[in-house]
């Protein structure tokens, strides 16, 4: 069996890809456009320095050889969502070729990292469609592998991967990631186009891999074909192509010349970050893509998680914790807190803007002790005020959390000793 | 002498710009020099647009049926910087659709040559350079891709100025090949090409491909002529072209033949580019977002868009049919990259060339045609007409053509190729050139 | 041109002509094409192809936005419906 992606990843840009349009999320439709978004006659396309500043960065975490002179190219097809009728893309001169993801037990191959752009957002209708343009421009790049994943397991894996290395550089695709899929469990190739997500991409490949493997076993071959993704019944259906290879017809874009991107420098802290999470992740037995998101775009993250690490001697999991709260709670999470905050969490009291606030007056958790016959008061207080949540509980036990939590806060109790009166209660109270 | 500056220096009476309009309306109708006239003109030196070049507010058509009703939101950076500096545009001005065509036959109602109404007035700029063969103080803003600027001035006897790529920002330009196409100009005088070139040029942030460069003024005392290109003269062209060697000779000039054979392939490299680039440019053109509409949103997209496609003219589809083809996967690197390959080999030869010399030729190998015999020409008789056009325009060299003779009345142009960015020093020439040789005009529309 | 990738090339290019149309355009291209093929004497392919004849450095453009001056005129071209623009069924 062998697995390609193509994985389609929107760049944080301020501005669209060749014209100066917001890039903004905006209500109303058609109002980040202009001449250039829109392809209408006359206008032509500037490239925006800091999606190839991006796209580069990409390219080295990808481990891939950066094109020192890049270059873009015309794709045609026609489609209503497509302004020009030709996508401003790359091949051959590609800002990265040739790189490669680590995985666990094995690699898979980056044949190319293309810049391009995205076209309009199209909403079908029956008799016609509705186009906004605030959508076109934006800028994308491609990320396209070999067909080197061979099991569900390395998809999911390859994406979490892909996923966590792309976050460090501040691009988020937990929501946006799109991608078309490659599966060949024979000779011909299957082509899943357009599965947004990974929850629905490894979907979609087991899908698939069923299916082939199904026609296979009854003497079949599968047909080389495209295929589109329905997430409702989970399964792929056979859809016509729009163009071949041969009809998209490819030439250098003339509009643009080449670029030169040996002035566009990453920024060093990613660098650091990923040799960093690597790293301590080894020495301390931890995980490295945890590590890594922890740490993102973040140097402050990065040296205090070394510094909770290898100075402070607190235990890993409670620095891991602390990175954690320091994400949600930003400076107030430093060198000096560090140990004001350990003891919080490991006396099991959750981390809220609450705790934040005694910490930063150095404020130490509540040291009186709270008797056990008092905690049970508190709860059972708690019990008579929300009469239907032992019903609730019996249904989900996963319930009782919102209970902890309540009662933990109101009375500044750590949260483990609530919990166990709580199960002690209740198992009373089912008797 | 520039008619920019005597315009400016003579009284104009309070109606100047109604009867002016009044006037072309009229000789429109005869010529159909303008696709557009800008009705509310009221101050400024009248300048006048090729129709594919936007200006924002103004239909501009291409003259395409498929852009029927496209109104630009926004004007050309050439445009902007003339009118801030004193232009008004007059109208948009008649061409062969997309600048397609040699002849400026190719369009709805052909432009008509002044000097002989059977005759055709060139193309693709057809409209520009009949405006400014029949109006006294007029400039025109044009475009070439592979001598649409030259071919139309010669056959109607005014200056065609073509820039280096690059010179001038294509930012507002309807493309035809975008790695080819030049904005440029045509006036009644190398001096007003001068001024035009001096508040035009610059680079363009909305632009990639503009450039910023110093011009010098070079002057070059030889001048070559390419025996490959001198051997496909009509007869009549090459007696009038001899005798202008003649009289460059006695000036001074040193006139050298040189033998170049890979120029011989610049025509159909040039249209294999050309037709690649048009192809994909074309491809927008699907009737709903602007110009031309087709009413059934309901009809499937591939149905509505075939249906918008009717509209293109026949050289229109046949350049996207080859064009596609040419690009095409199986046979691109055959055609479309071999093509790029032998450009480089062409604009190297001819740069040595250049290198102490500028490069002599008439602009077009005939006089102009009648009408009719022009439309009975096959495609390939068409595009050799370009022959002596091509190789500078291939290659982004600068190009001045300057009428140089009367043959039974009808206009002959003559074109100096210069180096790239040597576009000065062609304006110099065309200034010495007109102390010795007086223009001839049929029509002073606007005379005062 | 084989009659079959005649009407392919029609069909990647959205067009249709009529059949005396067609049989003009066809035997153009076979005229053209065979025009072309005069290329192929030239041996080349240790030359790199030139994108452009004037050597053009890259200019970017930096990242910042800025609303365009008449989106109202651009929307005046086509017809709109609740501010989305309307184009052919899919």
């Amino acid at each position: 069996m062998k697995i390609g992606l193509e994985v389609h990843v929107a760049l944080p840009t301020h501005s669209k890809l060749f014209c100066s349009c917001s890039t903004a999320d905006v209500d109303e439709p058609n109002t980040n456009i202009c001449p250039i978004c829109m392809g209408f006659p006359g206008s032509k396309p500037s490239l925006n320095e800091e999606a190839v500043r991006i796209a580069k960065t990409i390219a080295n975490a990808l481990n891939c050889k950066i094109n020192q002179s890049i270059s873009f190219v015309r794709k045609v097809y026609f489609y209503p969502d497509l302004p020009k009728s030709f996508q401003i893309t790359q091949l051959q001169g590609s800002i990265g070729l040739e790189g490669e993801v680590t995985l666990s037990s094995s690699k898979v191959h980056i044949r190319r990292i293309q810049i391009e752009e995205d076209p309009a957002r199209v909403i079908r209708e029956a008799k016609y469609t509705l186009l906004d343009f605030n959508r076109s421009g934006i800028p994308l790049v491609e990320i396209v592998t070999d067909p080197d994943i061979v099991s569900e397991d390395q998809l999911r894996e390859f994406l979490f991967v892909l996923r966590s290395l792309l976050y460090y550089i501040g691009v988020d695709i937990d929501k946006e990631i799109k991608a078309d899929l490659n599966i060949s469990l024979a000779e011909n190739r299957v082509e899943i186009k357009n599965v947004t997500g990974i929850k629905n991409l490894v979907d979609a490949a087991r899908y698939e891999i069923k299916r082939q493997s199904e026609i296979i076993k009854s003497g079949g071959v599968p047909e080389k074909e495209t295929r589109s993704y329905d997430e409702k019944p989970q399964s792929t259906i056979s859809s016509r192509e729009k163009e071949s290879d041969e009809e998209y017809g490819y030439i250098y874009e003339p509009d643009l010349s080449e670029f030169s991107v040996s002035g566009l420098t990453v920024p060093e802290h990613i660098v650091d970050a990923r040799k960093v999470s690597r790293e301590l992740a080894e020495k301390h037995n931890l995980d490295y893509k945890t590590l890594l998101e922890l740490i993102a775009f973040d140097t402050e993250a990065m040296s205090l998680l070394r510094y909770g690490l290898e100075k402070s001697g607190l235990p890993a999991d409670v620095v891991v914790n602390a990175l954690e709260a320091k994400k949600r709670f930003g400076k107030a999470v430093n060198e000096k807190s560090l140990p004001l905050l350990a003891d919080y969490i490991q006396k099991g009291i959750q981390i809220d803007r609450d705790v934040i606030m005694r910490i930063e007056k150095g404020m130490p958790p509540a040291e009186v002790e709270v008797s056990n016959e008092d905690t049970d008061k508190y709860i059972k207080e708690e019990l008579s005020a929300n009469p239907e949540f032992i019903e609730k509980y019996k249904k989900n036990p996963k319930v009782i959390d919102f209970m902890v939590n309540t009662v933990s806060r109101k009375h500044g109790i750590p949260q483990k000793k609530v919990a166990d009166r709580i199960k002690h209660i209740l198992a009373e109270y089912l008797k | 002498m520039t008619y920019v500056n005597e315009f400016l220096k003579k009284e104009k009476p309070a109606d100047y710009y109604s009867k002016l309009l009044e006037e072309l309306e009229e000789k429109n109708n005869k010529f159909h020099a303008f696709n557009v006239l800008n009705k509310r003109i009221s101050d400024g030196f009248p300048i006048s647009v090729k129709d594919n070049i936007c200006v924002k507010g103004m239909e501009t058509t291409a003259s395409s049926k498929i852009l029927k009703g496209y109104i630009p939101p926004f004007s050309a950076t050439v445009i902007k910087r003339l009118e801030k500096d004193g232009f008004s545009v007059l109208g948009k001005t008649n061409m062969d659709e997309f600048g397609f065509g040699s002849f400026g036959i190719n369009c709805e109602v052909p432009a008509r040559n002044p000097f002989d109404e059977t005759r055709v007035a060139g193309g693709s700029s057809s409209g520009a350079a009949v405006a400014t063969s029949i109006m006294k103080y007029h400039a025109a803003v044009a475009e070439s891709t592979g001598g649409s600027i030259a071919a139309p001035a010669s056959f109607c006897g005014v200056v065609g100025f073509t820039p280096t790529y690059g010179l001038i920002s294509r930012y507002g330009l309807i493309d035809y090949a975008n790695s080819l196409d030049k904005i440029g100009f045509m006036a009644r005088s190398s001096g007003d090409i001068r001024l035009l070139m001096s508040k035009s040029v610059g680079v363009d942030p909305a632009d990639t491909t503009s450039v910023d460069v110093k011009l010098s003024d070079v002057k070059k005392e030889k001048i070559v002529v390419i025996d490959e290109l001198y051997d496909k003269i009509d007869k009549n062209i090459k007696l009038s072209f001899d005798s202008s060697l003649s009289r460059l000779s006695a000036a001074g000039f040193k006139v050298q033949h040189v033998s170049i054979p890979e120029i011989d392939y610049s025509v159909p490299v040039y249209y294999i580019i050309s037709m690649a680039e048009a192809s994909t440019n074309l491809a927008k053109f699907t009737g709903f977002k602007y110009g031309l509409k087709v009413d059934d949103f309901s009809k499937e997209y591939n149905e509505f868009f075939t249906e918008a496609r009717e509209a293109f003219g026949e050289e229109a589809k046949r350049k996207i049919i080859l064009g596609t083809f040419i690009r095409g996967a199986s046979v691109r690197s055959k055609y479309y990259e071999k093509a790029l390959r032998i450009r480089r080999i062409i604009r190297d030869k001819l740069s040595k060339v250049l290198d102490d010399s500028f490069i002599i030729s008439p602009t077009m190998p005939v006089l102009a045609p009648k009408a009719k015999e022009a439309e009975s020409f096959s495609p390939i008789q068409n595009y050799s007409m370009d022959l002596l056009t091509i190789p500078p325009n291939l290659c982004g060299f600068p190009t001045i053509s300057l009428p140089s003779d009367y043959i039974d009345g009808l206009p002959v142009g003559l074109q100096l190729t210069g180096g790239q960015f040597e576009d000065n020093g062609l304006i110099s020439f065309g200034e010495q050139w007109e102390d010795s040789f007086k223009y001839k005009f049929k029509y002073n529309i606007g005379e005062l | 041109m084989e009659d079959e990738e005649f009407d392919r090339l029609l069909r990647v290019c959205r067009l249709k002509v009529s059949a005396e149309q067609r049989k003009k355009l066809k035997s153009d291209a076979d005229d053209i094409l065979h025009y072309f093929d005069r290329i192929s004497e030239v041996q080349c392919d240790d030359i790199p192809p030139a994108f452009h004849s004037v050597d053009i450095d890259g200019r970017y453009r930096k990242d910042v936005p800025l609303k365009f001056d008449d989106v109202e005129g651009i929307l005046k071209n086509t017809k709109t419906h609740r501010f989305f623009v309307v184009g052919p069924r899919i």
